[in-house]
């Protein structure tokens, strides 16, 4: 108890707390509405004529849902924590951590009052309008704010490599939302890019794919850095592969964009940089995965009984993968099958249910007992969240690629007479199958979510319970 | 932190973070070091073949001289030449002379499949079956014909149902007698008092003598069981063409009026595919 006592002392824990459960409860919601509009897609009649449920409107919801309120709060999270415990200090503010987190969750709120009813900027990942976008803006940089200034009182002689990550994230969606985000509001819920045409198409690109890059990737091989050799008490496998892939990263990832606007009115030399420069990621990217699975070189065991460790290695597996698949996905005669297709969207829940969920899960998993200083209350569902959710990723992606690929081929089919041999309805008919089973990954994978959601809050009771908590905040306190 | 190691033994770099992180002095792999470089030759490579940079005025044009126009006209090219043999002839023929042709009949098919599914079936079906409010085509009725030349007019010109509503020109009673005696012929029944009706209220002006329906007016043949109005859910044939007697068809003095419209697809597709959309249809049930 006294070690837990030092810790509340030490460290600023309890909005991590927060950022933790709210990460857990945003997965469920948004990983629900992924079902549901999977499901619309299988079984169109569950839009119910509403305009606010079908699955053009739902559709921002789930990825806002997933990306900003998971994946934010995920970040917030484990950043905030990790911050903290690699630089040996507190937070550099705990009242601004407080405001970044209810901050946070206005935007979320905001999000699910507006994308319903179709208040949209209509760029994909960046829809929300004008007035939040500038709270998002204020929101994020005080979490860069309290982050850079944690680390600029730091107690340790060196930065960790994961607050690197962590920071290259912190800059460059700062510039990427800014940026993106310009434009001329026309009312409260209405505003229209100060860019144009096929100049607004790139700068929405060079944001969508740095999303993925600094925010999906740079931040969560940060959580990786962190809670991988935590999880498994071992050194990070080479300091000199982490400097490497992270400045190759750094640099490559911000020229990728254009791989999304290949055979369209771009000039060709930017598709043709933007895929060229995907090629050359792949090797940076496995720089990463080798680093973290090596790092359990000597103590392969460990997977064997640490199912949160499981999750952690799991999802750089998932990561290797999808680093592969993407720069495959951006060569030119790849792209011109794949693009339009299933087969994007496969890839992208490659990365999102494989690498970003089951790494940020199982940080989480990893602060559970830490944080509520107790044991997790059920190891074994643990593991069953585990099996839920890789198997759920599995046959999205699978289903996804068969999918994908098909209505590739049958939109470029042509008969004996030079004619086109399919009709696109025929496509949409030929997908049914593989949306059906899409809809029931996706649900294994929620299943799973809503395993852990219940495993998070017996945890929760027990430390109440046992008042593990609590005595240590005391103790803390009359230590103080 | 560095002047201790508690790892003795470890290659660790010396520095430790939060009591037990530490990163170890392995070089990555060599694999790893060879690819890295290769990765970054690559785009060097990849540069020389495609256009690439930007320059102040221009751009690299690459080696291979790609561009995705030229691409994209190398497939069109090469598709054109395939079909070049059927179009040339097909387009100095008519619809009529096509169906004539078996070998260009059978590439007109083909070649409207694709048109027919995009703009055509969200209506009459894929296969032509029709659907609710909107007419089979893969049968032997047809309000304006069934000939290839009047199927081409009507993809042309598009088309538009015209009956008044007769609300306020009948009396309920008299627009009960009118229905029931059309259902009735409709199903072969004699119906003496209406049939009086029907020819002394003038619906023989537009439904003929016979109630077998004008083509060149498009209205409707009530003597088959085949009609334009189906009734909706629970709702009776009697009832059905009651509604329409009393508000007619596209009345715009009626806003209960029944709907039957079909668009001009004269701008939309052009001659060529309108043709070949005409053969195609006529394969079901042209007369």
């Amino acid at each position: 108890m006294m070690e837990a006592a030092a810790l509340e002392r030490k460290y600023d824990l309890g909005v991590i707390r927060w950022f933790s459960v709210m990460a857990v409860v945003y997965l469920v919601v948004g990983a629900s509405a992924g079902v549901y509009i999977a499901s619309e897609l299988a079984w169109p009649a569950l839009n119910f004529d509403l305009s606010a449920i079908t699955f053009g409107r739902l559709r921002p919801l789930h990825t806002n849902a997933v990306i900003f309120a998971f994946g934010g709060c995920t970040l917030m999270a484990t950043g905030l924590y990790s911050v903290q415990r690699t630089c040996g200090v507190s937070l550099w503010s705990s009242k601004m951590a407080w405001f970044t987190f209810s901050g946070w969750n206005v935007i979320i709120v905001l999000a699910v009052l507006t994308l319903p009813f179709g208040i949209t900027q209509s760029k994909e990942y960046a829809e929300l309008e004008w007035p939040i976008d500038i709270l998002i803006a204020v929101v994020w940089l005080s979490f860069l704010l309290n982050f850079v200034m944690t680390i600029a009182i730091r107690k340790s002689s060196h930065i960790y490599v994961s607050n690197w990550f962590f920071l290259a994230m912190l800059v460059m969606i700062t510039y990427l939302h800014v940026v993106n985000s310009l434009v001329v509001p026309v009312h409260l819920f209405k505003s229209y890019s100060i860019f144009s045409g096929v100049q607004d198409a790139m700068v929405q690109w060079w944001w969508g794919h740095n999303a993925v890059g600094f925010y999906l990737t740079a931040g969560f091989l940060g959580i990786m850095y962190y809670f991988v050799p935590k999880q498994a008490e071992r050194p990070v496998y080479s300091y000199r592969l982490s400097v490497l892939h992270f400045w190759a990263l750094t640099f490559g990832y911000v020229w990728l964009g254009a791989h999304h606007l290949q055979y369209t009115a771009l000039p060709d030399w930017t598709g043709s940089l933007g895929a060229a420069v995907s090629i050359a990621m792949i090797i940076p990217s496995w720089g990463g995965a080798i680093n973290g699975v090596m790092t359990l070189s000597g103590a392969w065991d460990k997977l064997r009984t640490d199912y949160v460790l499981r999750f952690l290695i799991m999802s750089l597996a998932f990561y290797a993968m999808s680093t592969f698949e993407g720069p495959l996905m951006a060569i030119k005669t790849v792209n011109s099958l794949s693009h339009y297709t299933d087969w994007t969207i496969g890839h992208v829940h490659s990365g999102a249910l494989g690498w970003v969920a089951l790494v940020g899960l199982g940080a989480i998993y990893h602060l559970l007992g830490r944080l509520w200083y107790t044991d997790i209350y059920s190891p074994a569902l643990v593991n069953v969240h585990f099996w839920l959710a890789t198997i759920g990723a599995v046959i999205y992606i699978v289903a996804m690629w068969v999918s994908g690929i098909m209505q590739g081929l049958m939109w470029r089919a042509y008969d004996e007479f030079g004619t086109l041999a399919y009709t696109f309805a025929e496509s949409v008919e030929a997908m049914h199958p593989y949306y059906a089973m899409r809809a029931i990954g996706g649900f294994i994978f929620l299943l799973g979510v809503i395993v852990m959601l219940y495993n998070v809050a017996m945890t929760i009771h027990k430390s109440a319970r046992e008042g593990s908590l609590l005595t240590a905040r005391a103790q803390a306190i009359a230590d103080a | 932190m560095a002047d201790k190691n508690p790892f003795p033994g470890e290659n660790n770099t010396g520095h430790i973070w939060d009591d037990n992180i530490r990163e170890l002095t392995n070089p990555p792999p060599r694999w790893w070091m060879i690819a890295f470089w290769a990765s970054i030759l690559f785009v060097v490579g990849y540069s020389f073949l495609y256009p690439t940079w930007p320059g102040i005025t221009g751009f690299t044009k690459g080696m291979l001289g790609w561009t995705s126009i030229k691409e994209y006209k190398e497939g069109v090219d090469q598709i054109d030449t395939i079909r070049a043999r059927y179009e040339e002839r097909l387009s100095n023929m008519n619809a009529k002379e096509i169906l004539a042709d078996a070998e260009l009949s059978q590439y007109a098919r083909a070649s409207a499949k694709v048109p027919f599914g995009d703009y055509c079936a969200a209506c009459h079906g894929k296969g032509g079956q029709g659907n609710e409010g909107f007419p089979v085509l893969a049968d032997d009725d047809w309000l304006y014909g069934g000939a290839i030349g009047k199927i081409q007019e009507t993809i042309t010109l598009g088309r538009k149902g015209i009956m008044i509503g007769h609300e306020a020109s009948l009396s309920g009673s008299e627009i009960d007698i009118l229905a029931n005696y059309v259902t009735d012929l409709s199903q072969g029944k004699d119906n003496p008092d209406g049939k009086n009706m029907f020819l002394q209220k003038g619906c023989i002006g537009c439904h003929g003598m016979d109630a077998k329906g004008v083509q060149i007016m498009g209205s409707a043949n009530l003597t088959d069981a085949i009609w334009r109005f189906v009734p909706t859910k629970g709702e009776s044939i009697v009832e059905s063409a009651r509604k329409t007697i009393a508000h007619g068809v596209n009345d715009p003095n009626d806003p209960l009026t029944r709907n039957a419209e079909m668009p001009s697809f004269k701008d939309r597709l052009g001659e060529t595919t309108i043709k070949k959309l005409a053969v195609f249809v006529h394969q079901w049930g042209g007369q």
